[in-house]
């Protein structure tokens, strides 16, 4: 009807490809974002429970036992800045999660509780990193470290996703040894290559990305400070129990 | 629309893989060739995905030849390229979404892959959609070919690792053996490829320079 090369050809396959396209684009993006979604939540889960020590890194379970360990052991808290647990979700609160050391059931025991989970929201190299860093009970152990959610370089930043980087924090702490708050690092090279009394608090770098290192120590130390409170009180409780 | 001899298409996969490697000869893709051969596995992953989306787009603008209206030519070989990019980014996020975190950002930057565009603009256009979708898979495995082949490189020299296990044993660095650094980062890769871009143009036989 029109000529191949004639302005109303053109204009006419242009407005036809650009609905085609565009209604593709939405069919994918609405028809698949449940799915989606379950994977998102699914993958925060496993990477809280990651952090927490209770799946090894780099392992996934599969969904119904990531789903069974998620709801026994771990629960979503806001404190507010006195270390009270509110009963709203409050975006001023401090935000983290409870590990339990045996299933609490629907009745969530505080004494029970074995450790702790900080969300860690940072910017990275080339985009924002989201990850968890897990304390025990004594409010400065490490007991682990895992990323959900980043947009480094695979292979040089994109290794803090790797076991070996997230495996590396286990057991370090937040306390240098005159017990004040130093924040955990990740060391340029080897935390062994540091001064015997830093090493508690380094982690062992990734060769070829000293920002990315840079920066989500950076995010750790700030975040941190912000939940010293929530530490502190955990190390009081440490303290009468121990005395 | 007629299928060919088998020689014809043996002639296009030749072509893709190497007489006319993207990468090698004809220096398409090299940015993304840099940044994701630091390991084999992403590297494979990547050039799987690539060639997936080079042969299927490649074929759907092959079928379409006949009514683009030439001056809007290469906006219309984005928009059918990033469409489909997008679709697959999206079908890789609800069914296969380990992998897609593993690709992050290189299923977005697939569309801005040359090799993607200059296959549609230098064969789809001309050719009927079979030989195009030949074409895409021959250009994909060329350019994966060259990737695997750089990534082993790097990842063995770089990491002493392959496939991500060690194979570098361990007495080796008590005797001060050392990972090249240099291997992880970018610079690394530029040298790999130049020296294969070398290694290539200059074998006897079926090299570029014989035209």
């Amino acid at each position: 009807m029109f000529k191949k090369n004639s302005k109303a050809h053109a204009i006419l396959f242009a407005l036809v490809l650009s609905l085609v396209c565009s209604l593709l684009i939405t069919v994918a993006a609405t028809g698949f974002k449940d799915r989606q979604q379950e994977n998102m939540a699914l993958d925060k889960k496993v990477n809280l429970l990651r952090a927490a020590g209770l799946v090894d890194a780099g392992q996934n379970p599969g969904k119904d036992t990531i789903n069974t360990l998620y709801d026994q052991r771990i629960k979503e808290v806001f404190l507010d800045h006195r270390g009270k647990v509110m009963e709203t979700e409050d975006p001023d609160g401090m935000h983290l999660y409870f590990v339990h050391a045996q299933d609490a059931g629907d009745d969530h025991d505080f004494n029970n509780i074995s450790g702790y989970i900080v969300p860690i929201n940072t910017r990275g190299l080339w985009g924002k990193i989201h990850g968890y860093l897990a304390f025990e009970n004594d409010g400065q152990t490490v007991s682990g470290f895992s990323v959900f959610s980043h947009s480094e370089t695979p292979g040089l930043g994109g290794e803090i996703e790797s076991a070996w980087f997230q495996k590396n924090f286990k057991g370090k702490k937040i306390l240098n040894s005159q017990d004040e708050f130093v924040s955990i690092g990740i060391a340029q090279g080897k935390a062994g290559d540091l001064p015997k009394d830093k090493q508690e608090n380094y982690v062992d770098g990734i060769s070829g990305a000293t920002l990315t290192g840079r920066y989500l120590s950076e995010g750790i130390k700030n975040t941190l400070m912000k939940y010293e409170g929530v530490s502190v009180t955990f190390r009081q409780k440490q303290l009468r129990n121990g005395s | 629309m007629q299928l060919k001899s088998r020689k014809e298409y043996q002639g296009i996969l030749v072509n893709g893989l190497w007489s006319q490697n993207p990468v090698a000869y004809q220096v398409l893709g090299i940015c993304s060739a840099l940044a994701v051969t630091v390991k084999m596995s992403t590297a494979i992953v990547m050039a799987l995905a690539l060639t997936a989306v080079t042969a299927c787009s490649s074929m759907l603008i092959s079928s379409m030849r006949k009514i683009i209206p030439s001056n809007i030519r290469i906006i219309v070989e984005l928009a059918v390229i990033s469409t489909l990019v997008i679709v697959t980014d999206q079908v890789l996020k609800a069914y296969f979404y380990d992998i897609s975190k593993q690709l992050s950002i290189f299923v977005g930057l697939i569309i801005t892959n040359c090799i993607v565009l200059g296959r549609a603009e230098s064969f789809a256009l001309a050719n009927d959609p079979i030989d195009s979708f030949v074409d895409g898979i021959a250009n994909g495995l060329g350019y994966g070919l060259i990737l695997v082949v750089v990534a082993f490189i790097r990842e063995l020299l770089g990491a002493g690792k392959f496939l991500g296990l060690q194979v570098v044993p361990g007495f080796l660095y008590d005797l001060g053996f050392q990972n090249m650094g240099l291997m992880v980062l970018a610079p690394g890769a530029f040298f790999v490829i130049g020296l294969l871009v070398w290694l290539k143009n200059s074998l006897p036989g079926i090299s570029s320079q014989k035209k």
